[in-house]
Parts: C-alpha cells; structure tokens; sequence
C-alpha cells in the first residue's frame, strides 16, 4: 500500500498522521478515490498469495502444439536433406542435366520432406492425444503417463500393418518412453543409489 | 488482438505448425473417413474398411498441407513484424497473400497471382470478422456511468487500529 503521509512526517504542526491526506491539493484533485485513509481499511487477513493448487510446469496440452510443430519442422529438414541427397545420386545415375535435373530434385526434396514431416508429425499428434488423454483421466503428469501414450501410439501408428508388426511398434514406444523417462528421472536414481552406498 | 495469449515470435511458428498440423489432421481424418465410407463398395465392413485405407492414407497429406501453411504464414508474419515494428491486421493479410503466393510458385505465374489473391482476401475476412467480434464485445464491458463518493463522509478514522 502506497504510504502517501511520508511527505509531511517532518512537518511538525501535524501530529495526527491520520488527517493529513485530504489536505494535499495534488491528490485531491486527482479524484476522492485516492483521497483516503489505508486505517480505514484494515488489513483483516495477511496480504500474502501462497501458491496452493498451483501446477508445478505446464500441461501437456499446452506443450502439444509446440511438439507437434517442432517434430514436423524436424521431420520436413530431416526429409528434405535425404531427399536431396537421393535426387543428386538418381539424377547423376539417369544422366539428367539442366533445367530438369533442377525439377527431378525439387520434386524429391518435396516428396522426401513432406513424407518424412507428416510421418512424425501424425505419431506426435497421436502421442500428444493419448498423452493429454491419460493426463485428463488419471488427474496425473507423471512417467507412467508417458510410457503408456507412447506404446499406444506406436501400436496405433502400426495397428494396420498385421498384429505383428503393431506389437513390434508398441514396443518400440515403450522403448524409447523409457529411455526418456529413465534421463529424465535421472536425479531421482544418483540419489538413491548415493543413499545405498551411503546410509548415513 | 489477443497477441499476449501466444508464444512470443520465434516460437510461434513452432506452434502455429503444429496447430495447423492438429487442425488438418482432425479435420482431415473428419472429411475422408466420411469421404471413404461413401466411395467404398458396399458391404457395411467393407465401407468401413475403406473408411479407414483414406484415412490412413490421405489425412496425414492434408495435415501436412496445413501445417506448410501455418508454418509459412507464421514465418512471413513474424518476418513483417521484425521489419515494420507493429502487429497489425496488415501483417496477417500481407503474409497470408504472400504465403498463398509462395506456396503456388511451382504451377506458374497466373497461379500463383489466383493463389495470393485468395489468400490474402481470407485472411482479410478473418481479421475483419475478428475486429468485428471485438467491437461488439467489447460494448458489454463499457462502464456504467462514473458515480464518485466522497470518502471525507466516513467521519474520524478509527482510533484503535492508528499506528
């Protein structure tokens, strides 16, 4: 709360600090409103915001769209680069030169980028589905949100291509969930092999 | 403009990408499982059988489109942003012309002026019917007409609480 009786605590012909306020022209004019007294108003509480119910980082929702978009960026450069790399190899080896050797490698870094972009980009949208999905149900961020979202999304992104094949893409997900989760939780595990060897 | 609701610029076109992408990839699954249903022979497993070969094959094809042009338009946006200083609705405009221009550039000249030209008048739809939005919402938060009290009518302060 702005202090406003500082100015005239060396004036000694007011005493009572309580009455000074109204007697200064300068907020007087400005408007009644900040022509008050703070004793008024009491403080009935302590003037503190503790940061109960607070979310220590943000969701997963509003972490997807930045995922899905970098993913697909990654995607397209990834792609983009092989396909440049395969049109050079196919354009020397049919001997095109010119003009249309120029279009035979738009066309491949075209083709290659935009293949390789909408492939992670559709396994981040539907690992960013079942990530949010599970966080919703389960009222919980944790680790287990994502090794699951992530062997479901491997299974999902392969369910087409026989059992099989969708088996060998979940475990694939939950492969590298738990490679993630395992450097992420990485603290967590120095510290209780610190306090094994040492249990003091 | 609602321009402390998003990421800051660089960022943006991260996020606009994927945004784009998630709309195309909804919004696609949407319009082929619909469009695949329709066109596959009949037979009730077989219509859905071939709802599902168009989604998995089309939807990630015009996700992607998508996410080229949210990708695109942020990239242009926050170029003009940089340059001219101001966020306006003349940036979205000019970048969504210049993105539908670009984005056209392989099918020759005449295309690409079609392609800009409907870009450009879309983005100028949506940002007039934005500002239109905020001009009438904006009505229903105008203040009530301005009542000042006098706080000299409370009387003395209360002697038990002065420091």
């Amino acid at each position: 709360m702005i202090d406003l009786r500082n100015e005239n605590t060396d004036n000694p012909r007011i005493h009572n600090k309580n009455s000074s306020v109204i007697n200064q022209p300068s907020i007087s004019s400005l408007s009644p409103y900040l022509n008050y007294d703070p004793v008024y108003f009491p403080p009935s509480q302590p003037e503190f915001i503790f940061p109960e119910g607070a979310v220590k980082q943000r969701g997963r929702f509003e972490l997807a769209f930045s995922q899905i978009g970098a993913a697909c960026i990654i995607g397209g450069g990834i792609g983009g680069i092989t396909g440049f790399y395969k049109g050079l190899k196919v354009t020397t080896i049919a001997g095109q030169t010119g003009k249309l050797r120029r279009t035979q490698l738009i066309n491949h870094v075209m083709k290659h980028g935009s293949s390789i972009a909408n492939t992670f980009g559709v396994v981040s949208v539907m690992y960013s589905g079942f990530g949010v999905l599970f966080s919703y149900a389960r009222g919980t961020d944790d680790s287990l949100n994502t090794l699951v979202a992530a062997t479901a999304t491997g299974m999902l992104f392969k369910s087409t291509a026989g059992l099989k094949k969708c088996a060998v893409g979940g475990g694939i997900g939950f492969g590298i969930a738990a490679l993630v989760c395992l450097w992420n939780s990485r603290n967590t595990f120095s510290e209780i092999r610190h306090h094994g060897m040492n249990p003091a | 403009m609602e321009e402390y609701a998003r990421e800051p610029c660089p960022w943006r076109i991260v996020d606009d990408c994927g945004g784009a992408f998630t709309m195309g990839a909804v919004g696609g699954s949407v319009f082929q499982s619909i469009k695949g249903f329709r066109n596959a022979p009949s037979g009730i497993n077989k219509r859905f059988l071939g709802s599902l070969m168009a989604i998995k094959d089309r939807s990630p094809i015009i996700a992607g489109s998508f996410a080229i042009w949210g990708g695109m338009f942020s990239t242009i946006d926050c170029t003009l942003v940089q340059f001219r200083k101001k966020e306006d609705p003349w940036n979205s405009i000019i970048s969504g012309a210049a993105t539908g221009g670009i984005l056209a550039a392989r099918n020759g000249l005449p295309a690409m002026a079609g392609s800009a030209l409907i870009g450009g008048i879309l983005l100028a739809l949506i940002e007039g019917v934005g500002i239109f939005i905020t001009r009438f919402s904006a009505e229903q938060f105008k203040p009530p007409a301005l009542m000042i009290d006098d706080p000299s009518q409370l009387g003395a302060p209360p002697e038990a609480s002065s420091s």
